[in-house]
């Protein structure tokens, strides 16, 4: 995968799981959902790189904002959802 | 112009919130709305903003900030939350028509008065202890009387509520800003305020703080959630349809800063102490009766009301108006506090105090007062 992308119910909890990773050192960036991973119409994610996935998730699960959706982008325009460790 | 109408809108404002709203009108668009530059300024000072404010007033979760047009519509979010026909409620003596008159339009609740003189928390607090029984949908208490700026004792009617499983709505319209609020440590329900009092934000700006479930007031956009025809089920999105009021938060944001920076409780000590020495001075012009409190209680804010003698209150603000003084005159929308004190009749004039005001301009206004009531 190029990068992963953490869905978020709102902007607000995006902005929120974004400041977490921030302060842990991650890079994070918000952005709107592509279209065709968001269930529900308009939703905000937060895009981290390949190799920082597991770090994330450990430190939104700590920071209490656990993750619901994560999707992998395969730099091709495609997006599949993917499973973690400590996601239920 | 010696502004002393604070406790309506604080007019003098750091310079910083002016220029944040003009900037923001000039640069920023919909928070959340676009994948663009004036989008994202937008929703970084919007949460900027939320941050700010949880962190002022006690809260952990900045989702739990919710923007609102004013605290009229903070605490109508928050009444029809927690009432429902049928309900009864208790409020304190000393209530805004922003409580009276949704629990009057809602029909058939039990509206509960506990009352008590002026500045005796105690007796009032005997009269919160006597009717917070387990019936009641819920308790709404005003921080701080905006007609005679008495600090009620908020701690232990939250501890009261807390202990007894009743939700607490606090209307902190005038004390946000002047007099720690925390609403962490009073586990209320609600906590509404205005952005544009002791906050310094520009008007039509208002928060809400949340630590219920609430019913939004209108449904409309929110930017997330749009294929579903609900609201959505969380904070803050569930309560702000519509496009938010960006000018008005980036200058709320800079107005949360310089109470953050100065301290709430720094800015209370300059108005509670100007307010004193007004209070002292007024009090020795014949005919001028001063709402002030006892030397051994202090609970009383910035907002200082009095009437003088044989002069109708209005006609009395008025004139000094032409004096170039700003004051309120009338029963400044609070019937019931004016009920319970037993100046419904007559009304007051109100001197409030802000974080601008000097002791000179004190010295003229009480010159001024001399003068009229001659």
């Amino acid at each position: 995968m190029v990068n992963y992308l953490i869905l978020c119910r709102s902007l607000t909890y995006a902005q929120r799981s974004a400041r977490a990773l921030e302060r842990a050192g991650l890079m994070a960036h918000i952005m709107r959902c592509p279209k065709g991973i968001s269930t529900e119409g308009c939703s905000h994610c937060v895009k981290i790189k390949n190799n920082a996935l597991e770090r994330a998730v450990d430190i939104l699960v700590r920071a209490g904002l656990k993750p619901k959706h994560v999707f992998g982008n395969d730099g091709a325009g495609g997006y599949e959802e993917v499973g973690v460790v400590g996601l239920s | 112009m010696v502004y002393l109408d604070s406790a309506a809108t604080t007019m003098q404002k750091p310079r910083c919130v002016a220029q944040a709203a003009a900037r923001a009108m000039q640069t920023m668009a919909s928070p959340g709305r676009g994948s663009h530059r004036p989008a994202d300024l937008a929703a970084t000072t919007v949460f900027a903003c939320r941050e700010e404010a949880a962190r002022l007033f006690g809260l952990t979760d900045p989702e739990q900030v919710v923007f609102t047009c004013n605290a009229t519509h903070a605490l109508n979010i928050a009444i029809k939350s927690l009432v429902a026909p049928g309900d009864a409620v208790v409020i304190s003596g000393y209530e805004h028509n922003a409580v009276t008159r949704p629990l009057h339009a809602m029909g058939r609740v039990d509206i509960r008065v506990a009352d008590g003189p002026l500045f005796q928390p105690r007796k009032i607090l005997e009269r919160f202890e006597k009717l917070v029984t387990s019936d009641v949908a819920c308790v709404i208490c005003t921080h701080m009387s905006n007609v005679f700026g008495y600090i009620l004792p908020m701690d232990e009617i939250a501890e009261l509520c807390a202990c007894r499983g009743v939700p607490l709505i606090v209307d902190a319209s005038q004390s946000a800003g002047c007099v720690p609020v925390d609403a962490g440590k009073w586990r209320a329900a609600f906590v509404a305020m205005p952005g544009h009092k002791g906050l310094y934000g520009p008007q039509g700006t208002g928060l809400l703080l949340c630590s219920a479930p609430a019913k939004p007031l209108m449904e409309g956009g929110t930017g997330s959630a749009s294929a579903l025809q609900t609201m959505p089920d969380y904070l803050p999105d569930r309560l702000e349809a519509g496009t938010h009021n960006i000018p008005g938060i980036a200058g709320l944001l800079e107005g949360i800063r310089f109470v953050s920076r100065r301290g709430a409780e720094q800015i209370g000590y300059h108005e509670t102490t100007l307010s004193r020495r007004m209070a002292e001075e007024l009090s020795k012009i014949p005919g001028v009766r001063v709402y002030e409190q006892d030397l051994g209680d202090r609970c009383r804010g910035g907002v200082l009301s009095f009437c003088v003698d044989g002069k109708d209150c209005e006609e009395f603000g008025q004139q000094l108006g032409k004096m170039g003084f700003a004051v309120r005159s009338g029963l400044h929308c609070a019937p019931l506090a004016h009920g319970t004190v037993g100046t419904l009749d007559t009304g007051t004039i109100r001197a409030s105090i802000s974080a601008f005001n000097t002791a000179d301009e004190v010295a003229r206004f009480v010159r001024a007062v001399a003068l009229a009531s001659k």
